[in-house]
């Protein structure tokens, strides 16, 4: 019994400010070696799902040039296989840029597929899970479409752009709506599916039909009246990133050793591409503490509860306080920043402080010099 | 074989005695180097980038992981259609029996037919255990530009150095007249850097002739450099400037790693047109927890750094623990330090464990300590 993976992109009501700008939020760096994607493709080649799609809406250059053929995320390079499908929105409005318009336009790729069943992933959201296993109960629980969701205390000032499943006691799925922020204990919507490839089909043609807007959360919440929507609880960490406050927080959260162990486990790796930089290198005047650093790096000055991308340059006398500092980005000498998200390539040089607060991170263009 | 007609062929056979527990059960090729590298990565690597698309590895001495290590060509791009990486053990053959590469010429001569498979032009010999960056094309060049019958790279080195290695004197064009292996008075400084580029007709029918050959050693220095001399051929020296270390000591393989930490470090392993690649690790960027201190230092991903780390190279995976001090040290892959632990010019090898406050090396020992085993820490 084998499934299909579906990696699913980003909703146009979901936007990062400054980062979403250059590419999907699938594509973001992540805790400086790995891209947000890396999350939901090494779940499922840890699954054992070997025919992954991976569907891109928009900018999909960096995406692409990450995922290449696949081949770093350990699936079988004969029997299984990652397959890139573009929407093919014709751009009028973004508005019918959904999911749905992206199946629909690829729909006999998926048709084609052997595989009896499918478990859809989003690409923006951090976590890890055994798909084979959800996969079993959802076999055995008979139900028609099983939806994977995190409880959460803190709604009210989080997950303001996701989903939330109304329950009943048996775990059925009520309905799905918006977190609108106004309650703090709520059910978040993992935006993770897993149901039969035929069903899959039948709810994207019906949607389809419906309104040329829906989405495919559109449509489970309309089908939940008829059909058997159940909910799964996920455990372990979580991170949706869909602003720029939720994706400084992921990675702020996971510098600390014993939460990143909740993501990560030796037994469960997460693939990436490797870039075959070398070891980091630190000089006499370095200062570091409380950071995550990947290799390639120049590292002179202080770090402190940061996270440092692949090859950035940390001149003497720069201090980098609680900030997320993407790959090749350098910081100059006796600049100070705190709280900032730089994006790639990125100098710092002229300016010599940047400072925002934790509440509302600053963000420095991608290539920009300041 | 396309790119250039050259075809390189890594000797990889040595086990590396002097290096002891580091080379009892892997080949010195395979000993790691650098914090995520290993040294065979550095010949294959320059091949990669040099357009070379075929190589032969010849292995003998403990070749498991070395053999199942070279043969992922992918890892240095060396998997394109005609491309690869072939591991080539002694093995027995129809018309001989199995006999062990008894030298470095002897272990290509009972590989002349996987040779003539490609039937190159060129063939490019190398040693699997030095470290260095070279373009093989520019010495390629040259090698043809000169019309020579055989090249060999030479790399200047002091002259109270000069007796430990082999010696070319050559003329003012680089034309080799003499090759001196460990002279006692060295008439020049260039050392043999064991790189040799011959055009593989003339070689082959040599290397024919020294299989039969009873008095022979079946070596490079020994006997085919010294008979193409004395047939005159036409022998060029290649005069290579930059970083090249053989590492045949604990002592020299620590100093290679501490050469990585030099601001401007010669072997630059930062270059983006010439990388280096290796086997790629899944794991973690490397953690540095609150109580760390972390100066002059090459660190790679994998490590979880709570203590102190002050003039040493750490690999892959190592982890020190709260309080540990290390100091002037080069630790291998998976190492483990408790915490307390008091680590000084030492090399720790590959998965060992020092507990808690336990003490190992010392600051002013005249060599480096080796640590091979684990060492017990307080209960």
């Amino acid at each position: 019994m084998k499934a299909l993976g579906i990696v699913n992109f980003s909703g146009n009501h979901i936007w990062v400010k400054g980062l979403e700008e250059y590419r999907p939020i699938g594509a973001f760096s992540f805790l400086g070696r790995y891209r947000v994607i890396d999350f939901p493709i090494s779940n499922m080649s840890n699954s054992g799902i070997d025919r992954i799609q991976v569907y891109v809406r928009r900018k999909p250059r960096s995406l692409v040039e990450h995922l290449g053929t696949g081949r770093h995320y350990n699936i079988n390079s004969k029997r299984g296989r990652l397959h890139i499908l573009f929407s093919e929105s014709k751009g009028d409005n973004d508005l019918y840029n959904t999911d749905i318009a992206a199946f629909s336009a690829n729909l006999e790729c998926i048709e084609r597929s052997h595989n009896p069943y499918v478990v859809i992933a989003p690409s923006y959201m951090v976590y890890s899970a055994d798909f084979n296993a959800l996969l079993e109960n959802h076999v055995q629980s008979e139900a028609d479409i099983t939806l994977l969701y995190h409880s959460v205390d803190n709604a009210k000032e989080a997950f303001l752009n996701c989903n939330t499943l109304n329950l009943n006691r048996q775990k059925g799925v009520l309905s799905l709506e918006q977190n609108r922020g106004n309650a703090k204990n709520r059910n978040i919507f993992m935006d993770t599916y897993i149901m039969k490839k035929d069903l899959f089909i039948e709810l994207i043609k019906k949607a389809k039909n419906l309104s040329s807007m829906y989405t495919l959360t559109d449509i489970v919440n309309n089908a939940c009246e008829e059909l058997d929507v159940r909910g799964i609880p996920h455990r372990g960490y979580f991170a949706s990133i869909t602003d720029l406050e939720s994706f400084y927080n992921a990675n702020m959260d996971l510098i600390d050793f014993k939460r990143a162990t909740s993501l990560f486990d030796t037994e469960w790796p997460v693939y990436t591409r490797t870039n075959d930089s070398c070891p980091t290198q630190y000089f006499e005047t370095a200062e570091v503490k409380s950071s995550v650093v990947s290799n390639g790096c120049l590292i002179e000055g202080t770090l402190e509860n940061s996270v440092i991308g692949r090859g950035c340059i940390i001149k003497k006398g720069a201090v980098v306080r609680n900030s997320v500092i993407l790959p090749g980005v350098t910081i100059g000498p006796d600049v100070t920043i705190d709280c900032q998200v730089v994006d790639k390539n990125a100098k710092i040089i002229h300016a010599k402080e940047i400072i925002s607060e934790p509440s509302n991170p600053g963000y420095i263009r991608r290539e920009d010099t300041i | 074989m396309n790119q250039n007609n050259m075809l390189a062929m890594i000797l990889a056979g040595g086990r590396g005695s002097r290096l002891h527990d580091l080379t009892n059960k892997v080949a010195k090729p395979a000993v790691s180097y650098g914090g995520k590298y290993r040294i065979v990565d550095f010949p294959l690597s320059n091949c990669a980038n040099s357009g070379i698309d075929v190589v032969g590895v010849l292995t003998q001495y403990e070749s498991v992981l070395l053999n199942s290590y070279v043969a992922a060509g992918r890892r240095w791009g060396l998997d394109a259609k005609d491309s690869g990486v072939y591991v080539l053990p002694p093995r027995e053959k129809a018309d001989a029996n199995l006999d062990v590469y008894r030298g470095t010429a002897d272990a290509i001569s009972q590989n002349i037919d996987f040779i003539d498979t490609y039937s190159p032009e060129y063939i490019l010999v190398l040693s699997g255990d030095h470290i260095y960056k070279m373009n093989y094309a520019k010495m390629l060049a040259e090698h043809k530009a000169n019309n020579a019958d055989a090249t060999i790279a030479v790399i200047e080195v002091p002259f109270k150095e000069a007796s430990r290695f082999g010696i070319m004197n050559t003329d003012e064009e680089g034309h080799i007249i003499e090759f001196e292996e460990k002279p006692a008075n060295p008439k020049s400084n260039l050392a043999s850097m064991g790189i040799y580029i011959f055009n593989w007709k003339p070689l082959r029918k040599l290397l024919v002739a020294d299989m039969k050959n009873p008095d022979s050693n079946h070596d490079f220095g020994k006997d085919i450099i010294p008979q193409l001399l004395a047939d005159h051929k036409i022998l060029y020296a290649y005069k290579f400037k930059g970083y090249w270390k053989d590492v045949g000591t604990i002592d020299s393989l620590w100093e290679a790693n501490m050469d990585l930490l030099d601001t401007n470090n010669e072997l630059d392993l930062n270059d983006p047109t010439w990388k280096i690649y290796t086997e790629d690790a899944t794991t973690l960027p490397h953690y540095i927890g609150p109580g760390a201190s972390i100066k002059r230092a090459f660190v790679t991903q994998g490590c979880i750094i709570e203590g102190e780390v002050k003039n040493s190279v750490l690999f892959t995976g190592v982890e020190i623990g709260e309080g540990a001090k290390i100091i002037d040290s080069v630790l291998m892959p998976g190492v483990k330090v408790e915490a307390g632990a008091v680590v000084q010019r030492a090399l720790v090898a590959d998965g060992v464990k020092i507990g808690k406050e336990a003490v190992v090396g010392s600051a002013d020992s005249e060599h480096i300590e080796l640590v091979a085993k684990r060492v017990k820490g307080v209960e």
